[in-house]
């Protein structure tokens, strides 16, 4: 493997953070090289968030060219175009479907694209597209705020993705709070099995 | 990060990399001021110090945090400071001296630049610090060097006598790697001073011996450079020659290879005082070489001043003519990609400008979603209440904080913003010559900082302004520490609360109330009666921030029901219009209530017209 780079991008406060760092803890522990990089907005929650994720021998930078994502993982249809730029026919999206509508909407009158207009627009840069229904997954596993692991479970089961998903359980175990662990790891197999039945491609 | 687990290896951010360095090179007194991209530094050290066993404090700003470290550095301990770019402004004066009495106990100033500005003011370049001061500085590029540069600074301070700059980039600080351990040192505590009036006061008699002492240990310096291990050719390459430092190096190793380059990489990891003699030999080995480098030209000067001695017809490539990389804002690889391409005439490895253009095209007219005040952010409501008191005519001063968002719509609270309690002084100005009602707004851990010195000018001047102390009982922006009005320290330890109100009244203020913003009724009332006052004025707005009390109400098991739209809504959208709140959002012309980021705040329930929100009321 050379390189395998995931962008993740969603809204702060969805677990894209903690997502990011399970990834790269993961790959460490199969004693892969990677680089995990985060840029959060001004404040603690609620702007556009990214983290990059590249493992391989020859990576050494933090974040991902231009067209090289293997992987755009979207928590959230808006921040999945805005990250578009990252995408290329080589790139599967993963998008979860479950819109945080910004507050411009209301205070401005903008409008937040339609179902079709979304699929357009990532179709624009690849055909590779993943939706996964995670709050309605979430909540099978027993809570909303597990999205992020079914986003995981998701992204584990992404051809080649270089991790194995003992390995992202193991590391979810020990970084998600004690009382939520199960929660979270019946999230990730539900996200994991609806993109190995392959029924939700796009 | 406390095990002694030698040789094991694990994920590390940047910061937490040089939080183990400090471990591992046995420092034990850590002082910091918190700021983006450096907290983590101290907030990991905040954790484990009492266990570790050396002292940590969030001290009140960075110029005291360096004064402190600097007082244990030359009692013989180690020590560490650590603070975003521009703190080392603030610290500055001391440093600059303390040049010249250097330092006994190894010390280290961590500085972490913020290329972008993610999270400052500016995105001033302070590897330019080190050559001013003529103090050593270190590079890393990764977490793994991050760590392992932090034990050497603390080796070549103690080997020189001098504080030695860690300069770090929101990339370096912000990028988790796989970090290997070392060994753990066990910290000593135990200083003793020695009085050396020849050293250690800086009268005109003693600074100009000192002075030259200073130089002397930079020509030692510089030795100690061409030696240093950081300072090396990694590749070799007859095509042309590259020279970089920090997470510029990262993306020159990349861009090199996408580019298919036989180039030769010298990299630099000890940038001050830069190794002339290995520098002169990679330029004559090279008959082009290239600098890439982020924000200013600093290695590029000083190469080409190498180069006119040493090797006049190396041809050197950079960002000194404006050509190949831009000075200002993050260097990413596509930017060196394009930069070395111009430079060597290859084919760029992908058709950039076409991705461009679809993105463009993709993102056109998309929804923005910038940082937001939180749902629940007290801060809302004091916008709120200065707004509609204040009005149009009122000026605002504001300050470094979540609390700069207030500029943002729906409040447009912020007209000027520049440093760390700026607003105080500069609210002082602006009223003296324009007459204006002027409200000045600085948070709790702000006001501690730099905002006092201005108040008691205030005060002493009789300048006519409003002083607004947004207090939610922390240092909220920067994940949450302590500060002198919280009642708590960096050791984690309880300690006297320092009460703003008291403080301003202690310099003099004349008119001081604290208020909740959330009973907004009130607020406006104070704040009426503070533009009356004929000097200055100081309100503290004071409830906690929401993130904080969330946390704090989930471990007490207190449940938060989130407020309730009910039939009375006309959907008028005044509660969107007038707080901008993100709990609350309009789709097809019908309000609703986010329940899951809805705090139960109360704010809108109580500004409602029609009064059709229902759930806990502010007032």
């Amino acid at each position: 493997m050379k390189e395998f780079n995931i962008v993740l991008a969603g809204v702060g406060g969805q677990g894209t953070l903690l997502a990011a760092e399970i990834i790269g803890s993961a790959a460490v522990k199969e004693g892969l090289n990677v680089r995990v990089s985060e840029i959060h907005g001004m404040a603690q929650r609620g702007g556009a968030v990214v983290s990059n994720v590249r493992i391989g021998e020859g990576v050494y930078a933090s974040t991902v060219l231009e067209g090289q994502a293997d992987v755009l993982v979207g928590f959230e249809p808006l921040e999945t175009i805005r990250n578009l730029k990252t995408a290329s026919q080589k790139t599967t999206v993963i998008m979860n479907t479950q819109r945080i509508p910004p507050v411009e909407l209301a205070t401005k009158g903008t409008a937040y694209p339609t179902d079709e207009e979304v699929v357009a627009k990532i179709h624009m840069f690849t055909n590779r597209l993943i939706v996964v229904e995670a709050a309605a997954l979430a909540r099978k596993a027993g809570s909303r705020l597990a999205q992020n692991s079914v986003m995981l479970g998701a992204l584990a089961a992404a051809e080649g993705f270089p991790v194995s998903a003992e390995s992202l359980v193991e590391v979810l175990r020990e970084l998600v709070p004690k009382k939520h662990v199960e929660v979270n790891v019946r999230a990730f197999e539900l996200g994991r099995d609806s993109v190995r039945k392959g029924q939700k491609r796009v | 990060m406390l095990q002694d687990a030698l040789g094991k290896r694990a994920l590390l951010l940047g910061n937490e990399a040089i939080a183990r360095g400090i471990l591992e090179a046995g420092v034990s007194v850590v002082t910091t001021y918190p700021g983006t991209p450096a907290s983590e530094i101290g907030d990991s050290i905040s954790e484990i110090a009492s266990k570790v066993g050396l002292y940590m404090e969030y001290s009140v700003n960075e110029m005291v945090a360096v004064e402190v470290a600097a007082g244990a550095a030359n009692c013989g301990v180690r020590a560490l400071t650590a603070m975003k770019h521009v703190g080392l402004n603030v610290a500055a004066d001391m440093v600059m001296t303390l040049a010249y009495t250097g330092v006994t106990g190894g010390y280290v100033i961590v500085t972490a630049d913020d290329p972008e500005c993610y999270s400052s003011q500016n995105e001033q370049d302070n590897r330019f610090y080190a050559l001013l001061a003529n103090l050593p500085c270190l590079e890393p590029s990764d977490a793994q060097e991050a760590k392992e540069m932090t034990v050497y600074a603390v080796d070549i301070s103690e080997k020189l006598e001098l504080p030695v700059f860690l300069r770090t980039t929101t990339r370096v600080s912000h990028t988790r790697g796989p970090v290997i351990y070392g060994k753990l040192r066990k910290p000593n505590l135990k200083g003793d001073f020695v009085r050396d009036l020849k050293r250690l006061v800086m009268v005109p008699a003693n600074s100009r011996p000192k002075h030259e002492v200073l130089l002397r240990q930079a020509a030692r310096a510089k030795e100690i450079s061409e030696e240093s291990p950081f300072n090396m050719v990694v590749r070799n390459g007859a095509e042309i020659g590259i020279i970089s430092s920090s997470s510029a190096f990262n993306c020159a190793v990349e861009a090199a290879t996408l580019l298919g380059l036989d180039a030769g990489i010298l990299k630099l990891g000890m940038t001050h005082p830069l190794p002339e003699k290995m520098i002169a030999a990679f330029l004559k080995s090279h008959n082009r070489v290239v600098v890439v480098e982020e924000l200013e030209p600093y290695l590029e000067m000083q190469i080409k001043a190498i180069a006119k001695d040493c090797a006049p017809n190396t041809v050197i490539f950079g960002k000194m003519n404006g050509q190949y990389f831009p000075r200002e804002g993050e260097l990413t690889t596509r930017l060196v990609v394009n930069g070395l391409s111009k430079i060597t005439d290859k084919k760029l490895p992908m058709d950039f400008g076409s991705i461009e253009e679809t993105y463009g095209r993709v993102v056109k007219d998309l929804p923005s979603r910038p940082p937001i005040l939180c749902a629940g952010c007290p801060h809302r409501a004091s916008f709120y209440v200065i707004k509609k008191v204040g009005g149009d005519m009122a000026v605002y001063p504001d300050d470094i904080g979540c609390y700069a968002l207030g500029i943002a719509p729906p409040f447009g609270v912020g007209d000027i913003m520049i440093c760390m309690g700026a607003s105080i002084g500069l609210g002082q100005g602006i009223s003296r010559v324009t007459g204006r009602n002027t409200i000045a707004t600085i948070g709790d851990s702000t006001f501690f900082h730099a905002g006092i010195p201005a108040l008691i000018n205030a005060v002493y001047n009789n300048s006519k302004m409003v002083v607004i102390v947004l207090d939610n009982l922390a240092t909220a922006m920067t994940g949450h520490q302590p500060h002198p009005g919280t009642g708590t320290t960096g050791m984690q330890a309880r300690t006297e609360r320092i009460l703003i109100e008291k403080v301003a009244e202690g310099c003099g203020v004349k008119y001081v109330r604290v208020v909740n913003p959330f009973k907004t009724k009130e607020a406006e009332t104070v704040l009426k009666e503070a533009l009356q006052q004929l000097g200055p004025a100081l309100l503290v707005f004071r409830a906690p921030c929401t993130l904080m009390d969330a946390r704090e109400k989930r471990h007490k098991g207190v449940e938060i029901t989130p407020s309730r739209i009910s039939e009375k809504c006309t959907n008028c959208m005044a509660c969107i219009k007038l707080l901008g709140c993100p709990a609350i959002t309009a789709e097809n012309g019908t309000v609703r209530i986010d329940e899951t980021s809805c705090s139960a705040c109360g704010l809108c329930v109580s500004i409602c017209p029609f009064n059709a929100i229902e759930g806990g009321c502010a007032e």
